[in-house]
């Protein structure tokens, strides 16, 4: 295959394209890890939320590092927002930087996930963006961490940054880190995470000048043009291979965390010879809590699925998106405007992944799973440490159950589909830094997602109250509405909060809650549910079934009820089938 | 006489050196799988040394990785804390390859009904909540025996600060239970962190029994053939320990053969008294490369096995001289993707097939048929003339791709060799520029078979001034090992803020760690005299994770060191993270190096000199210098340059598995060792 050479300015040799490219993904890569190295919140260095990358100078997206699959594709909008308000009239000079939050615009999800940008100049002229966002623990509002599950209006939520001037001429703006400063509950730990932002803008901005420098402008241009041909390329040749046609998905968003809900959710995907189109019409339109998603947020969920149809390891770039068309309607729980809460807009962007997946799943099996658990789990605990009796945030999300493939059973304890590279943060990092207990972090083997391969389990962990309150803010979704299962496999199982109070009366279970308050010695029990299954588990081979019950991932009544396999307690002997099961072998 | 033995993929390696003569001397052949000591003892025949001449003995071996990679251990069980058997299997839950909707996570190598829970709990201070239920082990026992269980793990909650119930269950299950392979995790890693903590134990089990019986097989042969009352194993941390030592803590061996060759780099910087250097070892299949400040390598305890960016891998928190590895190098395939870009690599054609020019059945064209094409590498000299390159296949293949590009055969060839350069210098800046270290403050020290044939294009990119190509570069990681010291590290997790650490706490906490590594050594039979410690402390501004290493000065600290030690701190923060913060600041990891001396050969001098470099001709060769086009270049033969001989590129030195490249305009001299030093004229 001949290259396209579409609107080069400079004649390129194929081997000089490969090293410029190559080095351009390694910017990304290395602004990434300079963020991840410097940042002083957990949030970011532990579950890395947060990306970074470059943009040309229109504000197309050149390569991204992620450690998250909720941000692909964001950062383009933020620098499209900077281009509209300050280079268009000529207001950005070298050592310039932007921040910006804006939910409803500018590439903005919730208040918490600030972005910076900073325009790269090469003889007086710009020609990219060193861009970056992250999830900030605190940006002020009215619940510590900022985010939570009963806020009605954005003003709740935060501080916002309209894409204004952080740095001007390479000088922090002084005023605007004291405004931050005063707005924010843990000062030391939000600018923290502002200086690790700043400094991998300035990595992206180093790098990209050398290779100006090394290369020419043209060239790097030329280099960048072609790198998004080439991605769109890859992208429309992985699109034909789908089957051509119109699939179709509904699902139910459990409830807006202030009584309000269930809301159902739909899709129509039409695939075509060269167009991927993803049509919401129908969707319930934006509610009163802060479940809402935005278009970015619709966007960004949009994107993560079609990587995942057109190959994982597809480069990250504008090129590779331009095959995607969006249809929805404005004011939608998809497309909220101002000033719609959206403070846990991710719970409602995880559905529009999870939507199209649920069309596609029977058509592209091997690349899609049945259902996993879907939502975030996010937790806040907010506290003081018992030792120093200084105020803590645990702000983390949880692991859960994955569904069954094709070919395989769901895999146990994953993070969701919106997390990525996201480590669960150990116990004993967890107990010295917040000093709390945790009685077990265990698998969720309380059933769900029976199939001929099986959903993988979700997990349980307890954290015990050991200071005299602590305060609870959760927001597990799919508590009411479960994983699907495929090709006559079960769904999957709930995820659900249980309290379990001092006075002895039953666990309180619920899927949200706001500042839920703890004592000493009370116990908050994060529980993920199972992932669906795929195939009816009347086919599941009975040696599986065995191990199964001898590894406890099921029970022996299970493995009758489910499985259609008779065990005997103790030696796990096979004594028989079950009719059902004998019925189907016929 | 001291010898070193390399395991390899392919081929087992030995280095000799006499001391009464100074001769250096190799031999090379073939690994031999599952009996991996056979070739140890083969490559010792095929020196032709005596064995009973033999009082220094060292081995770098292959066999705990293969074990671990193909599953291939003892059935291994667990016994941890109540409510946290799932740990290991949880993992961190990550997902590192974020678009693939269909991943499959590390299966974990205890299965579930084979973990363990005993009722017990220490908390993050070291203060007992549950006291040990010790009926419970007893009852694991019975049952681990009943299922044939060969290896156990044994790891509870926040044991890095309290271990007192760690040993006690080891205790009742060495008495009750003395022939089962046991790791007590503490014994093995003092950080915390429970999975991580947990996976290593558990792999170092899981190894036990075959590294203890391929340790014991090789020392019986050894002892047949009479050689050497000293013999040591390489270790990760690039030191070695005894054989006697090394059948506990096997998993300290996984990265035991690369190390050696970092090493050497850190030995060679030494004898030329370049205290910062690039070590960078090309082989078939991947590049390797590792940094050298202020002369010392360095170490993390960061360490994962089968970790890519499409797969979690498996945590051994052991420490390992931080190498950055990438798939890159003379067997690298180089393709074209759907949409007409060319890549070279990640795959390999390895020793089988091979390159093309091979004529072993390779069809795909790599980085070794783009050199031949392009005139660096000598037909009739490969390997030492062992396979004659086949340069008409090189080229057709090249042509295939080259027509696909619209190119001639040469301009894919070379392209070829650039986009490969490419993806090392990506590797080289990752251990460099990107921790914040400059590549024109360092020497490139280069070898590997592939080392010194791509050094100088490397160097030239990265503005390094200065590229040195020791003596038999393609056998160089068991010439490191021949110069080793023993290397105890213990790594204590103790998280103190800095403001509240006196320098009693310091010295008190140093001492223990001093007095653990004395007792280590009197164990090896080095006396303390022998015995030399390094300190480094991990340090972090609170609210951080990661840390920064800083070097803690190696006597009584008192308030004016500590202070120096925070002052270190920021200024390498600076460097690493282009800021400093006004925050407090917090130990977190207290680690202490010891090295046991041990006496090592005298390096010796060529005893050539003053022979002119054109003795050493052999002949002239068209050679493709890239932007220098193809050039008229001179080949020299390696063995007969004498010391202070010097030469000017365009220019090929060819020595039987290697061939230096010299690019027009740079100059290179034969130092007193044999070393060939390349200024780059910068």
């Amino acid at each position: 295959m001949r290259l396209v050479n579409r609107a080069a300015s400079v004649d390129v040799d194929p081997f000089t394209l490969e090293i410029v490219k190559n080095t351009l993904v390694a910017i990304g890569d290395e602004m990434f890890y300079a963020l991840e190295r410097t940042s002083k919140s957990p949030i970011i260095y532990e579950v890395l939320d947060y990306a970074c990358g470059l943009t040309d100078a229109e504000g197309q997206l050149i390569t991204q590092g992620n450690g998250v699959t909720g941000f692909l594709g964001t950062l383009t909008f933020a620098v499209k927002d900077a281009i509209e308000k300050f280079a268009r009239k000529g207001l950005l000079e070298p050592g310039d930087m932007i921040i910006t939050n804006d939910p409803y615009g500018g590439g903005g999800t919730h208040l918490s996930d600030v972005a910076l940008v900073m325009p790269i100049f090469y003889d007086s002229q710009v020609v990219a963006y060193s861009a970056n966002k992250a999830h900030w623990t605190e940006v002020g509002g009215k619940d510590p961490g900022s985010w939570t599950t009963d806020s009605t209006e954005v003003y709740q939520e935060g501080l916002q940054f309209p894409c204004v001037k952080l740095f001007k001429a390479g000088q922090v703006i002084d005023s605007m880190v004291d405004l931050i400063a005063a707005n924010v509950r843990m000062p030391d730990m939000t600018l923290g995470d502002m200086w690790a932002q700043v400094a991998a803008l300035r990595v992206g901005e180093r790098r990209l000048s050398e290779v100006l420098g090394k290369y020419g402008k043209d060239m790097v241009v030329t280099c960048m043009g072609r790198l998004l041909d080439q991605g769109e390329q890859l992208a429309r040749l992985e699109l034909s291979k789908l089957p051509k046609g119109v699939y179709e998905a509904e699902d139910f968003i459990d409830d807006d965390g202030i009584g309000n809900g269930p809301f159902p959710v739909r899709v129509k995907v039409t695939i075509t010879d060269d167009e991927f189109i993803c049509d919401f019409t129908g969707t319930h339109s934006q509610v009163p809590g802060p479940v809402n998603c935005t278009c970015t947020g619709l966007e960004s969920g949009l994107r993560s699925i079609l990587k995942a149809l057109v190959g994982p390891n597809t480069p990250t770039n504008e090129g590779v998106f331009r095959p995607l068309r969006v249809i929805c309607p404005p004011r939608t729980i998809f497309t909220a405007e101002r000033p719609a809460a959206v403070s846990t807009y991710w719970e409602t962007m995880e559905y529009v992944t999870d939507l199209v997946w649920k069309a596609l799943a029977p058509v592209v099996p091997g690349r899609l799973t049945a259902g996993h658990f879907l939502s975030v789990c996010g937790v806040v605990v907010a506290g003081n440490h018992p030792d120093t009796g200084e105020l803590f945030l645990l702000v983390e999300p949880q692991a859960g159950g994955w569904g069954a493939g094709i070919d395989k059973d769901g895999e146990n304890g994953l993070v969701c589909v919106g997390d990525g590279e996201t480590y669960i943060i150990p116990v004993e990092v967890t107990e010295t830094r917040h000093g709390i207990l945790v009685d077990q972090y265990a698998l969720n083997t309380s059933g769900g997602g029976a199939g001929k391969y099986r959903g993988g389990r979700g997990l349980v962990r307890d954290y015990r109250i050991i200071g005299d309150e602590a305060y609870l803010t959760a927001t597990f979704g799919r508590h009411k509405f479960l994983p699907w299962g495929m090709a006559e496999g079960k769904q999957g199982s709930q995820n659900a909060v249980h309290i379990l109070h001092k006075d002895g009366r039953p666990p309180v279970v619920f899927g949200k809650t706001a500042r839920y308050r703890l004592v000493k010695d009370e116990v908050a029990r994060l529980i993920t549910g199972a992932g669906g299954g795929w195939g009816n588990p009347m086919e599941r081979p009975v040696r599986l079934v065995v191990d199964d019950v001898r590894n406890e991932y099921i029970s022996i009544d299970e493995a009758e009820a489910d499985y259609g396999v008779v065990l005997e307690p103790g030696t796990l002997k096979v004594l028989g089938l079950t009719v059902e099961r004998e019925a189907l072998k016929k | 006489m001291r010898i070193a033995t390399d395991i390899g993929g392919t081929f087992t390696d030995l280095v000799y050196l006499d001391e009464k003569t100074g001769r250096v001397g190799f031999a090379k052949v073939d690994t031999t799988p599952p009996n991996f000591e056979a070739g140890v003892i083969n490559t010792i025949g095929k020196a032709g040394i005596d064995p009973r001449e033999v009082d220094f003995f060292v081995h770098g071996t292959t066999v705990i990785i293969n074990a671990l990679t193909e599953r291939k251990g003892a059935k291994t069980a667990l016994i941890t804390t109540k409510g946290f058997r799932d740990v290991l299997e949880i993992g961190r839950g990550n997902r590192p390859d974020l678009y693939n909707f269909y991943y499959r996570k590390p299966k974990p190598f205890v299965p579930r009904y084979l973990r363990f829970e005993i009722e017990e709990r220490i908390n993050y201070k070291g203060e007992v909540l549950k006291p040990l239920k010790e009926e419970e082990i007893h009852r694991a026992i019975q049952r681990l025996r009943a299922e044939g269980v060969e290896a156990v793990a044994i790891c509870f909650l926040h044991s890095y600060v309290n271990p007192a119930h760690e040993r006690r269950c080891a205790e009742i299950v060495r008495a009750e239970w003395p022939e089962v392979a046991l790791t007590v995790s503490h014994e093995i890693t003092r950080e915390w962190r429970e999975y991580e903590r947990t996976s290593t134990a558990v792999l170092n089990s899981y190894v036990m029994p075959t590294a203890r019986q391929y340790i014991d097989r090789l020392a019986e042969r050894l002892e047949h053939l009479g050689v050497g009352r000293s013999r040591y194993i390489m270790q990760s941390n690039g030191g070695t320990t005894s054989f006697q030592q090394a059948r506990h803590s096997q998993i300290q061996m996984v990265e035991s053969g690369p190390v050696a060759g970092i090493f050497g780099a850190s030995v060679v910087g030494r004898l030329l008294d370049e205290k910062n250097v690039i070590a960078l070892d090309i082989g078939g299949t991947t590049v390797k490369c590792s940094l050298i400040e202020n002369f010392e390598m360095k170490v993390t305890t960061e360490y994962k096995i089968e970790w890519t960016r499409e797969f979690a891998g498996y945590p051994i928190k052991i420490p390992v001289v931080d190498i950055v590895e990438i798939g890159a190098g003379g067997g690298s395939i180089a393709w074209i993707d759907a949409a007409g870009s060319l890549h070279v690599g990640p795959q390999s054609a390895g020793a089988v097939p091979g390159p093309v020019c091979y004529s072993r059945g390779g069809t795909s064209a790599t980085v070794t048929d783009a050199n031949l094409v392009a005139g660096r590498i000598n037909p009739n000299y490969f390997l030492g003339g062992e396979i004659k390159a086949d340069i008409a296949k090189a080229q057709e293949a090249i042509g295939h791709l080259a027509e696909r590009l619209g190119v001639t055969t040469d301009e894919a060839a070379l392209g070829i060799i650039r986009l490969a350069n490419a993806n090392m210098v990506n590797a080289l800046k990752l251990v460099s520029v990107r921790r914040g270290h400059d590549p024109r403050d360092f020497a490139l020290v280069a070898f590997g078979g592939g080392g010194s044939m791509h050094a100088m294009a490397l160097a030239r990119e990265l503005r390094v001034k200065k590229v040195v190509i020791p003596v038999a570069p393609a056998v160089f990681s068991a010439w490191g090992m021949l110069m080793t010291d023993l290397r105890y590290d213990v790594i204590q997790t103790s998280i103190r803020r800095a403001d509240q650490f006196s320098p009693e706490d310091a010295n008190a906490l140093w001492r223990e760690l001093e007095a653990e590594a004395a007792k280590h050594y009197v164990n090896e039979r080095i006396r303390p005299e022998q015995v030399v410690f390094s300190r480094f402390a991990d340090m972090r501004y609170l609210g951080q994770e990661h840390t920064v290493k800083v070097p803690v000065p190696t006597v009584k600290l008192d308030e004016a060191l500590l202070e120096e030690t925070r002052v270190r701190f920021h200024q390498l923060h600076e460097q690493s993270y282009t800021f400093r913060l006004e925050s407090p600041i917090e130990y977190v990891n207290f680690h202490l190096t010891a090295f046991g001396t041990v006496s090592k050969p005298e390096l010796v001098k060529l005893t050539t000199r003053g022979v002119a470099a054109r003795e050493a001709m052999k002949g002239i060769r068209k050679v493709h210098f890239d932007q220098e086009g193809w050039q008229e270049a001179v080949i020299y033969e390696r063995s007969k340059l004498a010391a202070g001989a010097t030469l000017t590129g365009p220019a090929v030195v060819e020595e039987p598995a290697a061939s230096t490249v010299v690019f027009p305009g740079q100059r290179l001299t034969v130092d007193d060792y044999g070393n060939l030093i390349i200024e780059l004229g910068v």
